[in-house]
């Protein structure tokens, strides 16, 4: 009963996060410049070109950084200095229907070239800043948040 | 005592007028890498702004104001504030569209030759995420279309490993029927829609 136990235990802990993994990746940082971090679930680590990034991510620039990311549907995001970019939500599984990109810019400067989900839900995607809330249909757009 | 609350006064609002008292938002709207032009809504509690014309920026100073009229935003204007951002923008990726020969597991000829092709943008970008993403027409049902096409999905991954890349790089997907390049009622056979997209990032 007890080995069982243990079996469980051992079997959810690796089986969890790994059935969490790929699918739920958002993008790849593609550059770094300068300062750069990524924060999730509260713990701030430096941007990596080729590190993954996830949805509820927050990437941050310095008053010398800038980061360029490509998400898993195309869309370019990149950001300047003393910028901060929250990745609210992420869903990319057409299949599923599941179709969502919700990001919110609260300081700094941010260029984006929307991808696939813009295409094929053009009202899934919203940019979020402190006084408004931008919507696309299939373009390339600046937001700056003074 | 009152030209000293006279005093912090003045202090005071000089700080909140330097340190951004007055929050602005601006959206700007460019031109598509291909030259095609979109359009960018931005929506406060009071109403939409719907910003079309490339280069033209709206402005919002308050969630309780409409966003400004869209207004010409010169490039010099764009690139004092925006050319860091602009400048970290990665090249956007690249999409190669497979076929398949009719009801068959190898590629067709035209599709063949763009092996090569993949192989050396994903050398050349020096990339780390490709993605392998199989797709089908309406015909048959979505369960049967979406095994088909990662099937289809998988045979392509194999293939760019077996000649040298490497497997993490590689994420395969299956999109089914739901992502179709020509887009058609259900149970419609198209071959444009029957294809493997390779995206090198």
């Amino acid at each position: 009963m007890k080995r069982w136990f243990v079996f469980c235990c051992v079997f959810f802990l690796y089986a969890v996060p790994c059935s969490a993994t790929d699918k739920d990746v958002a993008g790849v940082i593609n550059n770094v410049n300068g300062t750069a971090t990524v924060e999730r679930s509260g713990q701030v680590v430096e941007a990596v070109t080729g590190n993954k990034i996830y949805q509820k991510d927050i990437l941050q620039t310095g008053p010398d950084g800038s980061v360029g990311v490509i998400f898993r549907d195309d869309t370019v995001l990149s950001m300047g200095p003393d910028s901060r970019i929250a990745i609210d939500e992420f869903l990319y599984s057409p299949a599923d229907g599941k179709l969502s990109f919700v990001s919110s810019v609260s300081k700094g400067t941010a260029a984006f070239l929307s991808g696939k989900i813009a295409k094929l839900s053009p009202e899934s995607v919203r940019v979020e800043t402190p006084l408004a809330v931008l919507g696309v249909r299939g373009t390339r757009f600046l937001v700056a948040v003074d | 005592m009152r030209r000293i609350a006279l005093f912090c006064l003045l202090i005071f609002g000089a700080f909140f007028s330097i340190s951004g008292c007055a929050p602005k938002n601006t959206f700007v709207l460019l031109p598509n890498p291909d030259g095609s032009v979109g359009e960018i809504s931005v929506t406060t509690k009071k109403g939409t702004q719907v910003v079309s014309q490339p280069n033209y920026a709206t402005e919002v100073s308050s969630p309780d104001k409409i966003p400004s009229e869209p207004g010409e935003m010169d490039e010099g204007s764009i690139k004092d504030r925006f050319g860091k951002a602009l400048e970290a923008q990665p090249v956007p990726p690249v999409t190669f569209t497979l076929f398949f020969k009719s009801g068959k597991d190898s590629l067709t000829d035209e599709s063949e030759e763009l092996i090569p092709d993949i192989l050396s943008t994903i050398k050349a970008r020096k990339s780390t995420d490709v993605s392998v993403v199989g797709h089908t027409d309406t015909k048959g049902s979505a369960e049967y279309n979406r095994k088909l096409s990662l099937k289809r999905a998988i045979l392509i991954k194999e293939l760019l490993v077996s000649r040298g890349i490497d497997a993490g790089f590689l994420d395969v997907d299956s999109h089914g029927e739901s992502n179709p390049v020509v887009p058609t009622g259900d149970n419609v056979a198209e071959p444009k829609n029957r294809r493997v997209e390779v995206t090198v990032r």
